[in-house]
């Protein structure tokens, strides 16, 4: 089936419309690109100055001088990889044994892993809260890390994925002596790198992005994700008028989601075209 | 007794029953073919010897030891499958090499087996190739390799040639062949094709309804077939066979037509089961066409099939009972055209109410 | 291999993520409840109160404005979104190398968390020191009050969500339209159907669960709107922009009354699920329909 791309050029009111949406979407990014090269003091009461040099990178260097900032990034970036490796080993293993494997009430357990599908997080996230109190975890990493691996969403995507995978190959892989284990990690894991690409990456963005439970959970500074480190920073602003150190750690604090993004596309692409599909 | 015996082995699949009691004993070193229609169980029995499924019931027994006890891997049979199943991300030496590492075989050791079978199989400038980069032909090999570097004590192979196109099939069925000579092993190969079956294996296993129906060497199960189904189901064209009636005779059984024609057979008399409804089974082979009036019958012709060197004639007899026959390759018989058909009696079968083939008496 | 073990060590690949599944979602979950039916603050397990949470929501003046805001907010959005989408997926579906650079240019603002954008907008929209203020002031209008009128503030929040949350319809919509058998379009092109007419029969009846599903995920995503009013607006002025999730937030961790936001916790969550239910409805009849085709 050859995919549907449109031929004919377009109209050029239309491709008008579309660069004024260009340009609404990209000049707020620009504003504050810019707001983040001026000086603090510059901006006080006047932030048109924004628009005309002098630039500086000085907010930059504030960012690497303040101990607060790396260690948000540290955060983010330890609870956003940890959350993406628990992930992938528990999707994997899950989609493994509900794809493959035989036991007692395994449907009934698929079906209550993909009710979860239906839950959303605020209905529980208090009461998360409340058990991560009991279990004194607020304020570590641990405790940062284990709601992000329990979407259903991971298990069902690898059960999915793994179901069409011949199951030929665990055939032939059993009749070459492989344990239960080893066809899974040699046999089969390899071949869902593509998929564990895909939910890494979503798996990442979401992360990283993740504001409602961080907010609640990290409560000391040291702890705060890049996230709720910028919130924090926002709603003191008042006080601080440092506009143009806010501005540029709100950049600072993208740059490793972009990266993420443009090296990732491809992966992100091909989830929507999974997703319209189904 | 070594080589493989099945003893008694049932299966159903959520109450349908597939396998009704199987008996069968391979002799080691052989190759045997297991025939018949789609869905008569041949791979389900394949793979309950390997492992894949479980019986029911019953034992498998490779050389005097019980294996359908053992866990797949540790039962010295090697499987070919039909879409081959190589593993897709790993080379094609380590696709040989799974099974023997998974062994614990030292290093050494597992390079020079595969390097062997490579050699064997003409396969070594592809050791490092993935089987995404290879035609269907050269996997197969590869997957004929990853059997072979086990030196198992029996090969499975469930219908290793389906995917092959016709040309490469030919190919490939006569380096089985060769093969063959080369391993110090049983083989069996499950296959829908009968002119694979007759070429390679020492016997053939016609399987039907739940059970074999005969087990025999390619020319019995041709010339000798145990009952009306194996007599239809090998052999191509299929065997015509007609109502008939049993007519007095001599030592050998002569048989009436539905249309009154008379065919002297050299069946045996006795052994026939009681009553005179019986059918007769006849190859194109044994009707030959002949001028009207003077073969055993007349009949007109359906259809001409023209295959070069002879010709096949669909005809149909008076009462309008359909008849293949055969004639030169040059035959001027036309869609139509009344003609006559000499019967060799000599060649015919006959088959009882329960479908028991009866034969001429072995030379 | 015996039987027994071949039916138990599959439960031992999904026995991790399962344990943590039931105590971190459905443990979670079902003493959600629990703790509705019960009067319970910072000081201990509470009493059992049956539905006087419940009902104390629905006359509580503050919870109903919250939920009205909600769903104003995201009747701003959906439609709104789910057009510019399209239209965009429309617009851009071209193998040129602008069109790709457009999409990553629509698409950018996705990737962002809700704590950037809200610091970017806070910035655009503010009037003394916003992108939009500067504006204004150039054209010598007076600058807008968006964060601070009661009347602009929602519209304010549902612009700067649109501006957020485009990437991911567009992105939708684009892989959808990919999927329409080029065969089809040259079928049109035979029978003569004009531009607008290949667009009424064949694109948007193709696109249909792509629609719905679009429609459906930004519906349960904006009725959980949170960030965006609490960082922006802190839900004022005087609660004009107070959301449902707001509410909870401010009841569990600002007052402590776990009972209370439980109920409406629940509340919140019937109303979610009954949108997901909706969409699993029409996603089956509209496969129906085009297996009916
Ligand atoms: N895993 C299974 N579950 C249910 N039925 C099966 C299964 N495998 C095979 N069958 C059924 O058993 C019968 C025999 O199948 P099979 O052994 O594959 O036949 P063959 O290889 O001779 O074509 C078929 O009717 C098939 O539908
Ligand atoms: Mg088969």
């Amino acid at each position: 089936m050859a995919a549907s791309v449109a031929r004919d050029r377009l109209p050029p009111l239309v491709w008008a419309a579309v660069l004024i949406g260009a340009a609404i979407m990209v000049a707020p990014l620009i504003w504050t690109l810019l707001l983040s090269l001026k000086s603090n003091t510059e901006l006080v009461g006047n932030s048109g100055a924004a628009l005309q040099p002098p630039y500086t990178l000085g907010n930059y260097v504030a960012i690497f001088g303040s101990s607060s900032t790396t260690r948000w990034l540290l955060n983010s970036a330890v609870v956003s990889l940890g959350t993406t490796a628990g992930v992938l080993i528990l999707a994997s293993l899950a989609g493994y044994g509900f794809a493959r494997l035989d036991f007692p009430f395994r449907r009934s357990l698929f079906v209550l892993v993909l009710l979860g599908l239906a839950i959303p997080s605020q209905a529980v996230i208090l009461h998360q809260h409340q058990l991560f109190a009991d279990l004194g975890l607020h304020n570590s990493y641990p405790g940062l890390i284990l709601p992000g691996l329990i979407g259903p969403f991971g298990v069902f995507f690898m059960t999915q994925y793994m179901r069409a995978i011949p199951k030929e190959l665990d055939e032939a892989a059993m009749l070459d002596g492989a344990s239960r284990f080893t066809i899974f990690w040699r046999v089969i894991l390899p071949l869902t790198v593509p998929a564990q690409s895909t939910l890494a990456v979503f798996t990442f963005l979401g992360s990283w992005n993740d504001y409602w439970w961080p907010l609640i959970s990290a409560t000391r500074s040291d702890m705060y994700t890049l996230t709720v480190g910028l919130a924090a920073s926002q709603m003191n602003y008042a006080q601080t008028s440092g506009l143009g150190f806010l501005m540029a750690q709100a950049v600072f604090a993208s740059i490793p989601i972009f990266m993420v993004y443009i090296i990732f596309q491809k992966q992100i692409v091909r989830a929507m075209a999974g997703a319209a599909l189904k | 007794m070594p080589g493989l015996e099945l003893r008694n082995i049932r299966k159903a699949f959520k109450g349908t029953e597939v396998l009704a009691g199987v008996e069968l004993a391979v002799a080691p070193r052989e190759f045997i073919a297991f025939l018949g229609p789609s869905g008569s169980g041949k791979s389900t029995l394949l793979r309950i010897v390997a492992g894949l499924e479980t019986a029911d019931e019953g034992e498998v027994v490779l050389d005097d030891r019980r294996i359908d006890t053992l866990p797949p891997g540790d039962r010295g049979v090697a499987m070919v499958f039909q879409h081959y199943a190589l593993y897709p991300h790993m080379t094609v030496r380590e696709n040989m090499a799974f099974g023997l590492k998974n062994a614990r075989v030292p290093r050494g050791e597992i390079d020079a087996l595969v390097s062997d079978a490579a050699k064997v199989l003409e396969i070594e400038e592809l050791l490092d190739r993935k089987p995404g980069q290879m035609s269907g032909g050269q996997r197969q090999r590869v997957a004929i390799g990853r059997a072979i570097v086990k030196k198992p004590r029996l090969f499975l192979l469930d219908e290793p040639l389906s995917n092959l196109d016709a040309a490469l099939r030919l190919r490939t069925r006569v380096e089985l062949a060769q093969l063959r000579q080369r391993v110090d092993a049983g083989v069996i190969m499950v296959t829908h094709d009968q002119a694979e079956a007759m070429t390679l294996a020492d016997r053939i296993v016609v399987f039907n309804d739940r059970r074999i129906q005969q087990v025999a060497p390619p020319m019995e199960i041709y010339s000798r077939p145990a009952n009306s189904f194996v007599a239809r189901f090998v052999g191509s064209p299929a065997m015509t066979i007609l109502p008939a009636r049993l007519d007095g005779g001599g030592d050998f059984a002569r048989v009436v037509l539905g249309n009154d024609a008379r065919v002297d057979t050299r069946v045996p008399r006795n052994g026939l089961p009681q009553g005179e409804t019986v059918e007769i089974g006849m190859r194109p082979e044994s009707v030959r066409v002949c001028g009207l009036g003077e073969g055993t019958t007349d009949a007109e012709v359906q259809l001409v099939e023209r295959l070069g060197e002879r010709s096949l004639v669909y005809a149909r007899l008076r009462d309008g009972a359909a008849i293949t026959a055969e004639d030169e390759g040059t035959t001027s018989a036309k869609v139509g055209d009344q003609v006559g058909l000499r019967i060799d009696g000599a060649a015919a079968h006959l088959f009882g109410p329960d479908g028991t083939g009866y034969h001429r008496q072995a030379a | 291999m015996t039987r027994a073990e071949r039916r138990w060590d599959g439960l031992l690949f999904v026995a991790p993520f399962l344990l943590l599944y039931l105590l971190i979602l459905i443990y979670p979950l079902l003493r959600g409840v629990w703790l509705s039916l019960h009067s319970v603050d910072l000081f201990g397990d509470g009493r059992f109160v049956g539905l006087a949470n419940y009902a104390r929501l629905a006359a509580d003046p503050v919870f109903g404005q919250s939920l009205v805001n909600t769903f104003l907010i995201t009747l701003m959005i959906v439609p709104v979104l789910t057009v510019i989408a399209l239209a965009l997926a429309l617009a851009l579906n071209r193998a040129t190398r602008s069109a790709a650079i457009l999409r990553g240019v629509f698409f950018s603002s996705a990737v962002l968390s809700v704590t950037i954008v809200t610091l970017i907008w806070r910035f655009v929209l503010a009037p003394d020191a916003g992108l939009l203020g500067e504006l204004w002031t150039a054209f010598g209008w007076e600058p807008l009050p968006f964060l601070s009128a009661p009347n602009l503030v929602l519209p304010a929040l549902a612009i700067t969500t649109i501006w957020w949350s485009l990437g991911f319809p567009m992105l939708l919509f684009l892989a959808g339209l990919q999927q329409i058998p080029q065969d089809m379009y040259e079928a049109a092109a035979l029978d003569r159907a004009s531009k607008w007419t290949t667009f009424r029969r064949v694109t948007l009846p193709s696109l249909r669960r792509t629609t719905i599903l679009v429609i459906m995920l930004q519906t349960a995503a904006q009725l959980q709107i949170f960030g965006q009013s609490q960082l922006l607006t802190a839900g004022g002025p005087s609660g004009a922009s107070r959301t449902a999730v707001l509410f909870l937030f401010e009841t569990a961790f600002g007052r402590w009354e776990l009972g209370y936001a439980s109920a409406a916790a629940e509340i919140l969550f019937l109303i979610i699920l009954a949108v997901t239910l909706t969409q699993y409805w029409l996603t089956g009849r509209a496969r129906e329909g085009e297996d009916g085709r």
